[in-house]
């Protein structure tokens, strides 16, 4: 990787961008255009112009029920587009923070991680919809992100067999907690009495 | 829970007489003559959808293929779907004492023994699943705990939506998880070393 040098100019132009340069999160407000990008240690990762729309509507049953679970108490839910910052220490400026990232669906109960920029900190817990284009980036850089920087439960989805694995934080560590299906009701331990039936879900997808 | 097994004594030819919760023997399923493919995991009939999708035959046709040029003058046999594979609990079962018969999108056997006219009976040695939306319940659970029961080394499992295959190794006994695969990178068999298939061909036609 080449060194770190923070870019003093606005960029408005992606093709500029280099593939294999570090970025932090000081460049990244300082790009405006359109597309839509991650940093992971300094990587930049492109995502998709649209997801599908079975993408979007498991996104979204799910997005809702956790919504309506949580409505009147301590904790937050978001759906992307939604800035998460993971710096390495919470101190860290915007020029030493290189991931931020925009998982799916993340919940977060510590007010004190919330900014007007998004979160900076672990939420608890995150989910990602996998499809084709990112599926190595959930399952590789952010499943390794998440796991270092201690979100205790990660929820993965497969929409297009309509099953969901919960990975949970045991010791540093993802274990497993098993593949859940359409038959299957899914709940979290960060969240105390949250409880989906995933017929819900995963209604409509054949 | 399963009524008693009582052998049925008439041919049938239209699915709807079957019970749902009754107990069946592969010899009740060699008299069934409908034109749904049906399965039977310890005597419990499962449906099977009726076409599956363009993508996994796709999927389904690539790992056959690899594996078939890969085993070329070697001993070891590929079958794909629809190919009767019997679980008895012992080989001397007979048809109406064994309660178990699949059919895997894809399966290797090394052991010609196993092989006769119906099929193969006993474990093959690689299984590979191509998950859908009416077959993730079955394949994640049913057939992964009869697969490690009955020892199959390596158990494959394709989520063709996604573009990653997950391979279970069985180690002592119970399935251990070698991770899960990309479309970048290659799979490679502990039971057939020296394979190697690319996933970016596996999943060529799948777009996203």
């Amino acid at each position: 990787m080449k060194e770190y040098k923070t870019k003093e100019t606005d960029i408005n132009d992606i093709s500029v961008l280099e593939p294999e340069a570090t970025y932090s999160y000081a460049d990244y407000l300082k790009w405006s255009f359109e597309e839509r990008v991650e940093l992971i240690k300094g990587k930049l990762f492109r995502m998709s112009p649209a997801p599908k729309r079975s993408h979007q509507e498991i996104g979204g049953d799910l997005f809702v029920s956790i919504y309506t679970f949580l409505k009147g108490g301590i904790c937050k839910v978001y759906q992307a587009p939604f800035d998460v910052r993971f710096p390495s220490r919470s101190e860290d400026a915007d020029d030493q923070t290189f991931t931020v990232v925009q998982p799916d669906i993340c919940v977060i109960c510590d007010h004190s991680k919330l900014d007007d920029a998004g979160c900076k900190g672990a939420p608890d817990p995150i989910v990602e919809i996998l499809s084709p284009s990112t599926a190595s980036k959930d399952l590789n850089e952010k499943y390794h992100l998440y796991e270092e920087h201690g979100v205790q439960e990660y929820w993965v989805v497969y929409p297009g067999e309509c099953v969901l694995e919960i990975y949970d934080l045991q010791v540093g560590k993802y274990v497993s907690r098993g593949k859940f299906v359409r038959e299957d009701a899914v709940e979290s331990k960060v969240v105390k009495g949250l409880r989906i039936a995933l017929s819900d879900a995963f209604e409509g997808i054949d | 829970m399963s009524t008693a097994y009582k052998q049925k004594e008439t041919d049938i030819d239209d699915i709807s007489v079957l019970e749902p919760e009754a107990t069946y023997s592969y010899a009740d399923y060699l008299r069934w003559s409908f034109e749904e493919r049906v399965e039977l995991i310890k005597g419990k009939l499962f449906r099977m959808s009726p076409a599956p999708k363009r993508s996994h035959q796709e999927i389904s046709t690539v790992i056959g293929g690899e594996i078939f040029s890969f085993l070329k003058n070697k001993s070891c046999r590929v079958y794909h779907a629809p190919f009767d594979v019997r679980f008895p609990n012992s080989p001397d079962d007979t048809d109406d004492q064994t309660s178990t018969v699949v059919q895997p999108d894809i399966c290797v056997i090394c052991d010609h023994s196993k092989l006769d006219d119906a099929g193969c009976k006993g474990a093959p040695d690689l299984i590979v699943e191509i998950l859908s939306p009416s077959t993730a319940s079955k394949d994640l659970n049913e057939k992964y705990q009869l697969y490690e029961e009955y020892g199959v080394k390596e158990y494959w499992v394709v989520y063709p939506g996604e573009c990653v295959l997950e391979i279970y190794d069985l180690q002592d006994g119970k399935y251990v998880s070698r991770g899960k695969l990309v479309r970048e990178d290659e799979v490679t068999s502990n039971v057939l070393p020296g394979l190697k298939v690319k996933l970016k061909d596996v999943f060529e036609e799948v777009d996203g």
